[in-house]
């Protein structure tokens, strides 16, 4: 933890532990531990990713900072609070879109600004902005089944961030699209990073993409899931991702963050 | 279609023709079956005072249409049905909605008492309501509420199972409550699928209403065939018949066409046996409606076009 | 909930039911010349057994629908196997007719039919067979329609002719599909027995509900409903069994249970 950057956390998990019981028919009740002691903290406007093999709770992680699953023991706080339940203070981006299929890109976006009762004109005004920012403009009108993977997911994110909440909670989300789109994706997902300076944990299976995404990569193990390690990525932004992504320091912080993975992984 | 020359010609001829070719042989069916009964009863195949012609029915019914009786027991047919329709959806979709949200393990138990209950004949129930109400509309506005009841229950059961839980999830991380999520995703994500229930319904309620008309008295298409039985009027018998019959063809087709408009809002809804009248809760392994506009060669039809060549 | 809990439970509303409608038509809570204890129902049941006029009529219901339904049973999957699989052209110029046809409201075309038969059993069986006939032959034509491609590729390989072809592998695939047809055929044709023996018939259950009806009797209007869904009932289990046997791949369909397109079940 460092004392000379003190600002105070925006996120802080302690102790954050999850398991749940299941019932197998012939082999009686089973607790299953998918967290187990997490402590993180994140700070205001930091893009933080999370790594780590199957099973090691990263989805879970996300779920209970959304606010969707409580910790069996163990806390988090939000600005000092602690988190009771989902709040619009938190967007979430999931792998599947989740776009609502009988709503426009233009309706879906505003979504979160109907649940906030943010009156007609003003919604129009926020949406035609955000529609703008992920490079939607012609297809405000367009329903989900008609449009591209990368474009369902630009309009899963300005979604997530029409209703303006302060921190951004991404789950997968480019894992669904092709490689090229992905590339694509990431570098648009900085630019409005860099735009709106949310705080941002992205969970992730893709090494490369933590690495240049985020300013910090959480990596977790599993059985039960817990933080390994944090690196800090100390690339300079903008990430121009022609040069970066065959720059040795690069390399050397992919390389990092992997050998902690497989570590990781390793039978205790 | 023009035949005007353009810039376009050639391409489109190539398209068009077989389309005129496909849509003719479709009609060719039934063109055929009209032809044949007229035929059939002019030239005295059949005893024409049994079956008169398809052209003496169709004047019948323009007798119909033009002395305005047609249109009243249309609309008074119309009125029970609409009525019975509206019952089953006030009861069916509010308690499909508890059942499967906010009481699931009512459901479960529940689940076969259902069933039971939606295969209960409803021929055999209509002496009990007739018990109940006595003779008039509230016994057929009963009867084909009930009808309807059940695949509406069942479909919207399932319906609300099935949202798509990324959704929910979704609507759950805005803090949505359980009223808005019920409003704002739920049911909004159910409307396909209860729309199959709801097509389904019609087709019973439209079948039982025609049938509870005929066994019963005063007004509505049901009546206007039993009447004509009653009378001996023959051609009003085949009236009446043809009539229901185009109605019901009509009714059918536009309600699959509705579906298939309101289906890409939410993804696939659930297809049926085309032509069953009672699929209410068990619908087999997803066989593609009939009605088709062009038609598509069947992949075995294809195999066996490959092989004779 | 456990399935013991579920049974348990259901058991306890099955008693709860039966005895509040045992209790409540007696002690006057609800009229019991509408709705009879069942302890009556099964009275007339036993009276109608012991005039023998159970059997009789018992006998002529389940002939005519098993009638009308074994013709539609036969010529049903032959005409939608044979439109379906061999005459692609005819059957698209049939298959709007047949569509036509199968919304012809049976009990509508009871008058009509009448011209033709008569008062007589060939009437009803002639209505019933009607109305099972076409779902049947739908489902005949979508079962052929939706025979998995690459089953076919794979037979092809094996250098079948094309009528080996059809009966080895396309009728199989396409069973499962007539069979749901088939059963939901039954249940219909049960409905439709009902209304044709109220409509033109001097026997038979539907006609015995009629004559209750009509004489206020109703602990044997409910002893001749129960009876027939009884029977209804017994034709499905049947016909389960029977299609558990002969298409032994399939999983078993739980009733009630609605199948996703996708094949997904809940």
């Amino acid at each position: 933890m460092d004392a000379v950057t003190a600002a105070p956390s925006k996120i802080s998990l302690r102790g954050v532990t999850h398991s749940y019981t299941l019932r197998r028919p012939h082999e009686g009740k089973h607790t299953f531990q998918a967290l187990g002691g997490v402590d993180l903290d994140v700070k205001p406007g930091e893009f933080l990713a999370v790594v780590g093999p199957s099973g090691c709770g990263k989805s879970t992680l996300l779920d209970i900072l959304a606010g969707l699953s409580i910790p069996t023991s163990g806390e988090v706080l939000i600005d000092g609070k602690k988190v009771t339940g989902p709040a619009l203070d938190r967007g979430i981006v999931l792998q599947g879109y989740a776009l609502f299929p009988w709503r426009t890109t233009r309706e879906n976006i505003e979504f979160g600004l109907e649940v906030k009762h943010v009156p007609k004109h003003l919604r129009r005004e926020i949406s035609d902005r955000f529609i703008r920012m992920v490079g939607l403009e012609g297809f405000e009108k367009r329903l989900p089944h008609e449009l591209s993977g990368g474009m369902k997911q630009r309009v899963a994110l300005a979604r997530a961030l029409a209703f303006d909440p302060e921190i951004l909670l991404m789950d997968e989300p480019f894992a669904a699209v092709d490689a090229q789109t992905r590339e694509t994706l990431q570098d648009e997902l900085l630019r409005i990073w860099e735009e709106t300076r949310k705080t941002v944990i992205f969970v992730t299976h893709s090494i490369e993409e933590a690495v240049f995404l985020a300013d910090r990569v959480a990596i977790l193990a599993a059985n039960p899931g817990r933080v390994r390690e944090v690196v800090d990525i100390d690339l300079k932004r903008p990430r121009d991702a022609a040069h970066l992504r065959t720059s040795e320091a690069f390399a050397a912080l992919r390389h990092r963050v992997w050998t902690s993975l497989q570590q990781g992984n390793r039978p205790e | 279609m023009s035949r005007a020359p353009s810039l376009e010609a050639p391409a489109q001829r190539a398209t068009t023709a077989p389309r005129l070719r496909a849509a003719a042989l479709r009609c060719s069916g039934i063109l055929g079956f009209a032809v044949l009964w007229e035929l059939a009863s002019r030239l005295r195949w059949i005893d024409p005072t049994f079956a008169p012609a398809l052209s003496t029915v169709v004047v019948t019914i323009g007798r119909l249409i033009a002395s305005g009786a047609l249109l009243t027991h249309i609309c008074i047919s119309a009125g029970r049905a609409l009525a019975g329709l509206a019952l089953g959806l006030l009861i069916a979709v509010p308690a499909g909605l508890v059942l499967a949200r906010w009481t699931p393990r009512a459901r479960l138990v529940l689940d076969p008492f259902l069933r039971v209950l939606s295969q209960v004949n409803p021929f055999s129930l209509m002496p009990v309501f007739l018990l109940f109400f006595g003779s008039g509309e509230l016994v057929k506005i009963t009867t084909v509420g009930w009808v309807a009841i059940w695949p509406i229950l069942f479909y919207t059961l399932t319906a609300i199972t099935t949202v798509d839980p990324i959704l929910l999830k979704t609507g759950r991380s805005m803090a949505l409550s359980e009223r808005e999520l019920v409003l704002r995703v739920i049911l909004p994500a159910s409307v396909p699928t209860l729309f199959v229930g709801l097509r389904i319904a019609a087709g019973l309620v439209f079948f039982m209403l025609i049938a509870a008309e005929m066994l019963g008295t005063n007004g509505g298409l049901g009546w206007l065939v039993h009447n004509s039985a009653m009378n001996y009027q023959i051609p009003g018998i085949y009236a009446g018949s043809l009539l229901v019959t185009l109605l019901g063809f009509g009714l059918h087709r536009g309600l699959i066409a509705l579906e298939r408009h309101l289906s890409p809002r939410a993804g696939a809804a659930l297809p049926t046996v085309p032509g069953a009248r009672r699929p209410a809760a068990v619908a087999g392994p997803a066989p593609r409606p009939s009605a088709s506009a062009v038609p598509t060669p069947s992949r075995w039809s294809a195999v066996a076009e490959q092989e004779s060549t | 909930m456990t399935r013991r809990e579920i049974l348990r439970a259901q058991l306890l509303l099955a008693g709860a039911v039966l005895a509040l409608w045992e209790l409540l038509p007696r002690i006057g809570w609800i009229d019991p010349v509408f709705v009879p204890p069942p302890s009556r129902v099964l009275e007339a049941l036993v009276h109608l057994w012991g005039l023998g006029l159970l059997g009789e009529h018992t006998r002529l219901s389940l002939g005519r629908a098993l009638g009308g339904f074994g013709v539609a049973v036969v010529i049903g999957p032959l005409l939608g196997l044979a439109l379906g699989g061999w005459f692609p052209r005819l059957r698209q110029a049939l298959e709007p007719l047949m569509e036509f046809f199968s919304q012809a409201n049976p009990v509508v075309l009871f008058h009509v039919v009448l011209l033709f038969f008569g008062i007589g059993e060939s009437a009803k069986v002639f209505l019933i067979a009607w109305l099972c006939i076409w779902p049947i032959a739908f489902a005949a034509i979508a079962g052929v329609a939706n025979v998995d491609p690459e089953l076919l590729r794979a037979a092809r390989a094996f250098r079948l002719s094309r009528p080996a072809l059809f009966v080895r592998v396309v009728v199989p695939a396409a069973l499962p599909s007539i069979f749901t047809a088939l059963r939901l055929a039954a249940g219909q044709s049960f409905i439709m027995l009902i209304a044709a023996e109220m409509m033109g018939a001097s026997s038979g259950l539907g006609w015995l509900v009629v004559q209750s009806q009509e004489s206020y009797h109703a602990p044997r209007i409910f002893a001749a409903a129960g009876l027939i869904s009884g029977l209804a009932l017994v034709t499905d289990r049947i016909l389960l069994v029977l299609e558990a046997r002969l298409i032994r791949w399939r999983p078993p369909l739980d009733e009630g249970r609605v199948l996703l397109a996708g094949g997904a079940e809940r």
